[in-house]
């Protein structure tokens, strides 16, 4: 089984930007991370992952146009690639197998 | 209004532009800015500047800091780090120039570091109190420590310019009994309740403004009151401090050690009238004054004639049977007169008046001296080190100014070269100093911590230094290497590194010859005056005496005390006395009984009959007096000193007079001898009779001390004296000294002196080895060539070794034709304060310490020469 080099909040969002398609940049991944799970983010936390993510070759990014609402700025767009999709489906398939081991289906016991 | 028309905060922008990498700036940016104007929208202008400024504060990551890379453009940037490289590769390429390099520079800057920190420590005595500007010591006549009750009292009330004063007395030593524990506790104090205006004493518990106001009060410090009760509070309890009930009327923060009035616990006056009332004749109390706003001292000193007029003139002319005052002026009669010094000058220019804080000024410029020195010595070896490899960096020279370097680029890199060699040496200062605190300490006579040596002031201070140090010690190097010629550099015409050069490289080792040898010879001189002191007959016999102190506390249980020691049968006599010689004794005045009277302060001791015999002393003429013999209370015994004074025929039989009725006649002169330390001439002295029961005067109560003259085993026999205390007063701790010790630790100061030339000389000849090996090792390294072909052509080992030698000789020479007549001048001041000096005219302290820097410079070299000359010359002369 491959050891996978991603954290935590790197694989929420990686998760979030195969969520978002073509829109996924900074903001809008920050906002997604918010609703989906309330947590408070700062969108320094969500570029650095963005970075590390993109370092790491698991998102490819573009540059682009710019918009009035960033005062003539370009967004960078971020999208996950064939690595990162990968990535993803190794964790899963690793969770999920170790979560049906769990009493094979049976409820929660307290020991 | 649009939110595109708002800003967020200026200075936040300003600063991401200032740190953020190019690269994601607009990212970063354009992020921050979309937020900003959806958060107008949604939480309000106020909110929205607010997140972006933390936003921008967020983005501080490593990851998106400019690096070094970034500021490429600016081809400054690289080329300092090119210089960077090139210094550590250079450094590295000769690692045993580098080592001596900045370890002699560390050894130096270490010195100079501890120095630094006494210095500043020094000078920073009592400038913490507040308006301490307006703080003076009132001196009796120029700087007399001991002034008049009435003085503090009066200066007060009739001087506008005096805003508030303070008397003081102390330090004593005192008893302490809490419960059933007992502590014996130095630093003590009287003083009145004003104390806390004049000195900063900042209160834990109590009200300052009535701590001190009533009798039996006393102040502890906060260490002091944790000791007695155990952490718990103090305010209130009741204590006995010598026997006596007193109440703690408050805990004050244990004093700064930058301070002379280094209290541990301060006593409230008795409402007696000795300090209520008061007189101007008797000088027992150390008086302060604040001047108010903008008042001058002189002008009180002036205005204090008045005072004298009308408060003194009177007690003087009932005194001293004048008609007048101007009367007793115009007779030669001292007039009273008070000189105001500023408080922040006591420890330093005025240590007799500094309540025992032992500061002096000129330790302070020895040390200053001494530190420079040392750093010079440090200097001149990076100086010497760095002339002299700057040929093998000559080609580099030629190179870089071949591609385009210009002068000023190449002075900066030999800058840069030296702050990294000084910056180096810094840190390994730090760790010197570090190592050897304790030992400086104890040299010092202070009490620094590491806290205090890595304090923010003290390394800045370092800093400062290092900087200059790198500053001028490179900037002679950088001058000459960037003044190459690039075509001579390249053709390895320049590599002899100039004929002016090896002139003024010779001149600097010269130089530290001569400070090396002036270090040596005051070491010398030092040691041979101390060792002469302690050589030097005192005049009586110290040996074998102990005097046990407080003898005063025995009370009536004093005569079975006694008793029980003449016992002992290892004490041959035991004798009482007011005072013990050695520890300092007070004077009083006595007029000749003659037809025109003269006066003279007396140095003045009360004994026991038995005194002379327990101490030795000799008798030259006359008798001594008796206790058993009722009209011997008003004999006197006077030293030779004191009959030289009076210069009678024949003293014996004559009378002094301490006024009516108080005549004491003259029963034996004693031989002279040093009943203070032998910086001191022998004053006139006289003995006078106390009983057995330690009164003296009238009944006055001054049986302080007792000596006892032991023989055979002086341990076991201090143990018997201390059991006997014990039995009549187990309250007093027992104290004792011996007078040969008591008399060694006048010289202390002296030791201390002696230690701190040698660790200095020490410290000075061993950076001169450092450098003047280096340089050999440099020399001889350029001149292998020569040696080979010379031994070729048949030349000695032998003879190679002593033309080598020979040349470093001549540099010895200079060094000590220079550094004698120095020391000699210096070292006749240092010796100017004894009174007992040795003959420093012997040439032998001269020539033995300059011929000892030359062996040093032999050896050092020697070693090297006779390597380089025994070495085959066919492999210095076998690749061209």
């Amino acid at each position: 089984m491959q050891r996978t080099n991603i954290g935590e909040f790197e694989e929420l969002v990686l998760l979030v930007v195969a969520i978002l398609k073509d829109n996924a940049y900074g903001i809008s991944v920050m906002e997604e991370i918010e609703q989906q799970t309330g947590r408070k983010i700062n969108i320094s936390a969500v570029h650095s992952a963005l970075d590390r993510l993109e370092g790491k070759g698991y998102l490819d990014s573009r540059v682009g146009g710019a918009t009035k609402e960033r005062g003539g700025r370009r967004k960078r767009y971020f999208s996950i690639n064939t690595a990162g999709q990968t990535a993803l489906d190794a964790i899963h398939e690793q969770r999920n197998r170790l979560y049906n081991q769990i009493n094979l289906g049976l409820k929660y016991v307290a020991i | 209004m649009s939110p595109y028309d708002h800003e967020p905060p200026r200075w936040s922008i300003t600063l991401l532009r200032l740190y953020c990498k190019p690269r994601a700036l607009e990212i970063i940016e354009g992020d921050a800015y979309e937020l900003f104007y959806r958060r107008i929208e949604t939480e309000g202008l106020k909110a929205a500047r607010r997140k972006f400024s933390w936003d921008v504060i967020r983005f501080f990551r490593l990851r998106y800091i400019k690096g070094l890379e970034d500021f490429n453009s600016l081809n400054n940037i690289s080329m300092f780090k090119n210089y960077f490289k090139t210094a550590f590769r250079s450094l590295m390429k000769q690692r045993f120039y580098s080592f001596i390099n900045i370890a002699g520079l560390a050894l130096g800057l270490a010195v100079c570091l501890l120095i630094v920190l006494y210095i500043s420590n020094e000078v920073s005595y009592d400038k913490y109190h507040p308006d301490v500007e307006r703080v003076y010591r009132v001196a009796n006549g120029k700087s007399g420590a001991w002034t008049p009750a009435r003085l503090g009292m009066r200066m007060k009330g009739d001087l506008p310019e005096v805003e508030e004063t303070v008397r003081i007395q102390g330090p004593f030593s005192q008893t302490f009994k809490i419960g059933d524990r007992i502590f014996k506790e130095e630093q003590g104090f009287n003083a009145d309740s004003t104390v806390h205006k004049l000195f900063e004493i900042k209160f834990v518990e109590g009200n300052p403004d009535e701590a001190l106001t009533q009798p039996n009060a006393i102040l502890l410090t906060k260490s002091l009151a944790d000791k007695f009760f155990n952490y718990q509070s103090a305010l209130g309890k009741v204590i006995k401090v010598d026997g006596e009930d007193v109440q703690v009327t408050g805990v004050i923060a244990d004093a700064p050690s930058n301070t002379h009035f280094k209290y541990n616990y301060i006593n409230s006056y008795p409402h007696e009238s000795w300090v209520t009332i008061g007189n101007w004749t008797g000088n027992n109390f150390y008086t302060y004054a604040k001047l108010s706003n903008g008042a001058l001292p002189t002008s009180v000193e002036t205005k204090f004639d008045g005072l004298a007029e009308k408060y003194i003139a009177p007690v003087i002319i009932q005194y001293s049977g004048h008609s007048s005052y101007e009367d007793y002026l115009a007779q030669g009669g001292r007039k009273p007169g008070i000189s105001l010094l500023p408080m922040t000058d006591l420890h330093l220019r005025y240590p007799h008046l500094a309540l025992g804080s032992s500061g002096s000024i000129e330790n302070v410029y020895i040390f200053s001296a001494v530190a420079l020195f040392i750093l010079i010595i440090a200097c001149i070896n990076f100086m010497n080190l760095s002339t002299a490899r700057s040929a093998m960096r000559s080609k580099e020279v030629g190179m870089r100014k071949v591609m385009g370097s210009v002068r000023g680029q190449l002075i900066s890199q030999f800058l840069v070269e030296s702050m990294l060699i000084s910056v180096s040496a810094m840190v390994l200062a730090l760790g010197i100093a570090a190592l050897s605190l304790d030992g400086f300490n104890t040299l010092a006579n202070r009490t620094f911590t590491l806290n205090e040596l890595f304090a923010l002031p003290t390394l800045l201070k370092l800093l400062g230094l290092v900087l200059v140090v790198g500053l001028l010690a490179g900037a002679y190097p950088a001058f000459v290497l960037s003044a190459f010629k690039p075509i001579k550099a390249l053709k390895g015409e320049s590599q002899t590194g100039g004929k002016g050069n090896a002139a003024l490289r010779q001149g600097l080792v010269a130089f530290q010859f001569a400070i090396s040898i002036f270090l040596i010879v005051s070491t010398v001189v030092v040691f041979t005056q101390l060792n002469f002191l302690s050589k030097q007959s005192l005049g009586f016999e110290p040996d074998q005496v102990l005097v046990v102190k407080n003898a005063n506390r025995l009370g009536a249980k004093g005569q079975s005390f006694l008793n029980d020691i003449n016992r002992l049968p290892s004490v041959e006599n035991a004798t009482l006395s007011s005072q013990f010689v050695s520890s300092g004794i007070s004077d009083w005045g006595y007029q000749t009984v003659e037809e025109v009277p003269r006066e003279h302060s007396f140095i003045n001791m009360f004994a026991t009959d038995e005194y002379l015999e327990t101490l030795g002393i000799a008798l030259v003429d006359g008798r001594n007096f008796s206790n058993e013999v009722t009209s011997d209370t008003a004999s006197i015994l006077i030293n030779e000193s004191a009959a030289k004074w009076l210069g009678w025929e024949d003293p014996i039989g004559r009378k002094l007079s301490r006024g009516v009725n108080a005549d004491y006649t003259i029963v034996g002169i004693v031989k002279d001898f040093n009943f203070e330390s032998l910086k001191r001439e022998i004053e006139p002295f006289v003995i006078r009779p106390m009983t057995w029961d330690g009164k003296a005067e009238a009944g006055w109560y001054a049986g302080n001390y007792l000596s006892l003259k032991l023989s055979g085993d002086y341990q076991n026999t201090v143990q018997s004296v201390k059991a006997a205390w014990e039995r009549a007063i187990p309250d007093e701790p027992f104290e004792f000294v011996f007078l040969d010790d008591a008399f060694n630790d006048l010289y202390v100061e002296e030791e201390r002196f002696g230690k701190l030339f040698t660790a200095s000389s020490g410290l000075a000849i061993v950076i001169a080895c450092l450098g003047l090996f280096a340089l050999a090792a440099y020399t001889l390294e350029r001149k292998y060539k020569e040696i080979a072909v010379r031994k070729v052509l048949g030349a000695s080992v032998k003879s190679l070794t002593l033309m080598v030698i020979s040349s470093f000789t001549k540099l010895v020479v200079i060094g000590a034709v220079i550094a004698i007549p120095l020391g000699y001048w210096a070292m006749k001041q240092w010796l100017s304060d004894f009174a007992y000096q040795i003959d420093i005219n012997n040439p032998l302290v001269w020539v033995l310490p300059a011929l000892f820097v030359a062996l040093i410079a032999w050896l050092t070299v020697g070693y090297q020469s006779i390597r380089t000359a025994s070495a085959n010359p066919i492999k210095a002369l076998r690749s061209e």
